[in-house]
């Protein structure tokens, strides 16, 4: 399998190409394109986070992770993904250490990748917000969106990130999350709600904006629904 | 080749496409996609082919209205913005083939290309969702553009595009509409746009352009933060 990233940071999009009877994994709707002869299937992945319950699971988070998995029945063959906004993608190769992902950041996967949907680690802090955090092991490539570009960051020590911009991290790094300003008023008026900090050495991916913020921004303008 | 000097700007994601005309030359461009220009450039709004070819495109769902920007005199500088961001590419036509090029994507070309909308969109198109497609023929200049960057693809067999995500190809190509499973989520809702899993299959010989982004995705993004009605 062949991963290359196409026009960066905007309008990231990635060509994958795949030998005879390789697969990979993908989040509904992610595929923009493909060779006529790839076959595209919905089967719950076994293994962690898969299988019936794992679905089920799925659905009662509330959150559409749906995966397609696409396997190529001969060399050669090609598949594009896409982002569903305007942004970037991170290849991360996952060599057996745990990475947390935010789930709409998740695009897609090796066959040996596990996606964990029960990791709960930050929910009870979003219970208002459709944030949820995917829990990934395994080996092989991991393809992860953002809204806007991705920075890395390597955290040794101590960093503070907004929870709008969390995009992907190690889980060697373990956290706290709570307000920005000492006072819960002055936490409300500068708008920075809630963040996280993170302690320890490990990466940090995180997203130049906030899709929340993004979201909220435009579609208040919006006629009501 | 172009018979226009041209260079296009800003490319993938801020594409606009700078023409100069030659003097007494006339360009076709989409109804207001003209950004800037030198003042000896006249503009002339026109339904092209006449008023019932017009009214048959607004029929169509869509809007092609063209204007006419002719050079008086000297030559002059045209600045061509599409209405979405992205990318604008050139394409050729050299009488052998048309090109299909979705309803929205035209963004200019010579006078003597030939425009044609009266095509009732892809064959096999059974749901709500509709894609129409402008053929144009002939010979001369085309420039399209698209939602986010444009990938060109050489299609030699058989080739699967998401409905969404199609800019234009080649009419070289045999095309159908069909659902596939693996790929349908409409039963699960997980939007209210696309999800279908409606792909077009391509075949045979010829290009093809897709997108990078897709405008539907983006609404359904948008769509769960309007404002709720107040009932009180």
């Amino acid at each position: 399998m062949e991963i290359k990233l196409l026009h960066q940071p905007d309008n990231a999009i990635a060509h994958v190409t795949l030998d005879a009877g390789e697969e990979i994994i993908a989040q509904a709707g992610a595929m923009v394109a493909m060779s006529g002869n790839i076959n595209a299937s919905t089967t719950l992945r076994k293994g962690k986070g898969g299988g019936i319950m794992g679905g089920l699971k799925r659905m009662l988070a509330g959150e559409s992770l749906f995966l397609s998995v696409f396997r190529a029945p001969l060399p050669n063959s090609e598949i594009w993904f896409a982002p569903k906004l305007m942004g970037d993608l991170l290849l991360y190769e996952m060599r057996g250490d745990e990475f947390v992902v935010q789930a709409s950041s998740y695009l897609a996967s090796g066959p040996n990748v596990d996606i964990d949907l029960g990791w709960q680690g930050f929910k009870s802090f979003f219970s208002g917000e459709s944030i949820f955090w995917l829990s990934i092991s395994g080996q092989g490539p991991l393809l992860v969106t953002s809204f806007g570009a991705i920075y890395e960051v390597d955290v040794d020590g101590e960093y503070v990130v907004d929870t709008g911009h969390i995009v992907a991290f190690e889980k060697s790094l373990s956290f706290t999350v709570g307000k920005a300003n000492p006072s819960w008023i002055g936490a409300f008026l500068g708008g920075e709600g809630l963040v996280c900090r993170f302690r320890g050495k490990g990466k940090l991916y995180c997203q130049t904006h906030n899709p929340g913020a993004f979201g909220s921004l435009v579609g208040s303008q919006l006629p009501p629904r | 080749m172009s018979q226009f000097e041209f260079r296009v700007e800003n490319n993938p994601s801020y594409a606009s496409l700078i023409v100069t005309l030659p003097p007494n030359q006339t360009l076709l461009v989409e109804a207001g996609a003209m950004a800037a220009m030198d003042a000896n450039i006249e503009m002339k709004s026109k339904m092209r082919g006449g008023l019932m070819k017009g009214i048959g495109r607004m029929f169509s769902g869509e809007s092609l209205f063209i204007s006419e920007f002719t050079a008086r005199n000297s030559a002059g500088e045209l600045y061509i913005s599409p209405g979405v961001p992205g990318d604008v590419t050139y394409y050729h036509l050299d009488g052998s083939k048309g090109l299909m090029v979705q309803s929205s994507g035209f963004v200019a070309s010579s006078p003597s290309v030939d425009l044609d909308t009266k095509f009732q969109g892809l064959k096999g198109f059974f749901t709500g969702e509709s894609i129409f497609f402008l053929r144009a023929s002939g010979q001369g200049d085309f420039w399209f553009s698209s939602y986010g960057a444009i990938i060109e693809i050489p299609v030699e067999g058989d080739y699967v595009v998401d409905t969404g995500y199609i800019v234009a190809f080649e009419d070289t190509l045999q095309y159908n509409v069909e659902m596939i499973g693996g790929l349908s989520f409409r039963s699960l809702r997980t939007g209210i746009l696309g999800g279908e899993g409606l792909v077009c299959r391509f075949s045979g010989k010829g290009k093809l352009w897709v997108q990078s982004r897709n405008l539907f995705p983006l609404l359904n993004f948008l769509y769960p933060f309007r404002p709720v009605p107040n009932n009180n």
